[in-house]
């Protein structure tokens, strides 16, 4: 009944919003709605961490992945949703955008959310690729939302690099269905299939295929190499997209690749894709540390940290051990922290209407609530305690020094430039001198509460994690 | 599964060189003729698997298909050109010979050992597994070797096309509702491919993709 509520919600909403031509209407529907979306989310959460899964006409099927991946959804949906309300309402007036686009903006937003929700809660496998392609088509005209040369560049290289890499992807998970022939199954193949069939999987094939998923959905989770389209998109997208993109559709892909990695450790045993795993995720750390020092604007560097972070919670589930603990909650804090910090580099956007590192100056001056925030956010993402990722870091390190002790070392070099680096740039933006245009006015709460909450949020389950979440976490760790 | 060997050989011949020819062709009109009768070949191959098994759902999915990829896609294409007067294709990153020779290295390469494994996946069909193979790595580096953004669009859903011949051989295939879902998924995308081109060239003068250059690292 919960999922029922949250896909019809999420869809009258967008259709709502799609005929009413009252704006203070469309943007109560969008908040109320994304309330109840996240009520829901965490009663299906729990029924989880009660019951052990939660399923709905066989079709649906909610684990403790699943289930910790709808909270992240909804929580940073709720975030970005109450977010946009003023966002959009500043940019309409500095005659940016009309009602029109802002119609539009919530059509696809929810568009966007349904089909995140709906990657992570079909049980079969092709379904849920079917959903991850309809975020890449959601999303393609909220990157491209400004209409702008450079945005609508950016959003043709995300769909293009994308669509190949779920092609791939797709051609990846039909091979798994070759252990099917077996038994002669027939209709809709669940995970829960796949993985009761992965004995007859000839391993050979498993191999071949978990590397198409990985390399097909890593696409979609920004692992470098195939990550070339995520600073562009992330960059030039709205603010509150940008922190659905990064926040959240990132780790839906990588639920979608942890679900295959299930499957083909049964058949292969778990070295193969924990290799992968190292290699890809310090890949990602090493290109998002030597770009770090040479970005431009502040936005990129936020996404860089994204293909970082994406990197750091790979070589955790590559690790295995105590650091596939660490990597899922390396996974939610990231959520959350990337979210709060896109949030605010809206906000500064919406202020010196740049995204260039160079013409940002004086925020903790300008801006002194969301500058604040903005340091906090870049102090936790890098690592800094008392904010999980610290501790985080130091697990998935501990837990490769044992068997991978080169690449911890390795990890942990390039973590420290991108330490150093970020906080190169973090400096010049907070305390240089502010430009003299730039007047200091009240902040919006509507623009600082979003970003407030999910910092708030990452800081407590830094300290205490609530008990049917911590039982979600153990369940995961229990299944690699 | 489909098993009837010299009906398919000439079947699965024509599809492998429709990719070849899209790597040759000049002209923006000849791409989209020879997309329609690439897909053409893939309706032929659900058809004849219809009239195998008799199966409603695969009739049901040959019309769905035969009207997407074979009249709508092509339609959609033939259009973007009109509107745009695109008659040529924008030039590759390699020249024509060296692709020709990529070509063939690719199709070496699908027929190698090193892919055994999954063209036996049905042992009776290996060859046909191995040109769709072919086709699939075909269609990649046609995406990545052309410059213009139709030929990326063109080669996409090539490999759309090579990905389900080979499911087909393979016998991959999905039930009737998921592979419904797939081609309402691939339709709403050549839609919004077809929006973007329209952009793109609106903003840019041009579908040379090496044109922009609004995003600089």
């Amino acid at each position: 009944m919960e999922l029922i509520i949250i896909f019809g919600s999420i869809l009258l909403a967008a259709i709502l919003c799609l005929s009413i031509k009252n704006r203070k209407s469309t943007e109560y529907i969008s908040v109320i709605v994304s309330l109840v979306v996240f009520g829901e989310s965490v009663i299906v959460s729990m029924e989880v961490a009660r019951v052990g899964f939660y399923t709905l006409f066989h079709f649906f099927y909610v684990d403790a992945l699943g289930a910790i991946a709808m909270l992240i959804i909804a929580l940073v949906g709720l975030a970005a949703t109450v977010y946009s309300v003023q966002y959009l309402r500043e940019e309409t007036t500095k005659q940016i955008i009309g009602f029109t686009r802002v119609r539009q903006y919530f059509v696809l937003l929810y568009l966007f959310l349904a089909a995140m929700f709906l990657a992570v809660t079909s049980g079969s496998p092709i379904f849920t690729w079917i959903a991850i392609e309809a975020t890449t088509l959601s999303t393609a005209f909220l990157i491209s939302f400004y209409n702008k040369p450079s945005a609508l560049e950016a959003a043709w290289k995300y769909l293009i690099v994308n669509s190949i890499g779920l092609l791939l992807g797709f051609f990846g998970t039909l091979l798994y269905f070759t252990s099917l022939g077996a038994i002669g199954e027939g209709g809709i193949i669940t995970w829960g299939v796949l993985l009761s069939n992965a004995v007859y999987l000839d391993p050979v094939i498993a191999k071949i295929a978990f590397i198409f998923v990985l390399i097909g959905y890593g696409t979609k989770m920004g692992l470098a190499p195939m990550h070339t389209w995520l600073p562009d998109a992330h960059g030039k997208a709205p603010a509150p997209i940008s922190a659905l993109l990064s926040g959240v559709l990132l780790n839906v892909a990588f639920i979608v690749v942890l679900r295959f990695k299930v499957i083909t450790d049964a058949s292969v045993g778990s070295g193969f894709s924990q290799k992968l795993f190292i290699a890809f995720g310090l890949l990602s750390i090493i290109v998002a540390a030597l770009i770090v020092f040479t970005q431009k604007s502040y936005k990129r560097l936020l996404a860089y940290s994204s293909v970082e972070n994406m990197g750091i919670v790979a070589i955790g589930f590559g690790f295995g051990g105590g650091g596939i603990f660490a990597a899922i909650l390396h996974m939610m804090y990231h959520s959350l922290i990337k979210s709060a910090l896109f949030l605010s580099s809206g906000t500064i956007f919406l202020k010196y209407s740049s995204t260039k590192i160079a013409k940002v100056r004086g925020v903790i001056t300008a801006l002194p609530i969301t500058g604040v925030l903005f340091l906090v956010g870049l102090f936790a993402i890098t690592g800094t305690p008392p904010f999980g990722i610290f501790l985080t870091k130091i697990l998935i390190l501990s837990a490769g020094i044992q068997k991978h002790l080169f690449a911890s070392v390795v990890a942990l070099l390039f973590m420290v430039i991108l330490f150093v680096g970020f906080f190169k740039h973090a400096v010049a933006i907070m305390f240089g001198e502010k430009p003299s245009e730039i007047e200091i006015e009240k902040e919006s709460a509507w623009l600082v509460v979003p970003p407030l909450m999910l910092v708030a949020t990452a800081l407590y389950i830094s300290f205490y994690m609530p008990p049917f979440l911590n039982i979600l976490i153990t369940m995961v760790v229990s299944r690699f | 599964m489909i098993t009837d060997i010299n009906f398919f050989q000439v079947l699965l011949a024509g599809f492998f060189l429709t990719i070849v020819f899209l790597h040759i062709a000049k002209k923006n009109s000849t791409i989209t003729i020879l997309y329609a009768a690439q897909s053409c070949v893939v309706v032929l191959l659900l058809a004849r698997s219809f009239f195998e098994t008799g199966m409603i759902s695969s009739l049901i999915i040959t019309v769905l298909v035969l009207v997407v990829k074979v009249v709508l896609a092509p339609v959609f294409i033939t259009r973007l050109v009109r509107r745009h007067k695109l008659k040529f294709l924008v030039s590759s990153y390699v020249n024509m010979p060296l692709s020709l020779v990529i070509v063939t290295a690719l199709t070496a390469a699908a027929h190698s050992s090193f892919f055994m494994p999954l063209v036996t996946i049905v042992p009776a069909n290996q060859q046909f597994l191995s040109l769709a193979l072919s086709a699939l790595f075909i269609s990649l580096f046609l995406i990545v070797n052309r410059k213009g953004a139709l030929s990326q669009i063109v080669g996409i859903l090539s490999l759309e096309n090579s990905i389900v011949v080979f499911a087909l051989f393979a016998g991959l295939e999905q039930s009737l509702g998921l592979q419904i879902g797939i081609l309402f998924d691939v339709f709403v995308w050549l839609i919004i491919a077809n929006v973007f081109i329209s952009m793109l060239y609106t903003h840019f003068g041009s579908l040379d993709v090496t044109e922009m250059k609004k995003l600089k690292d």
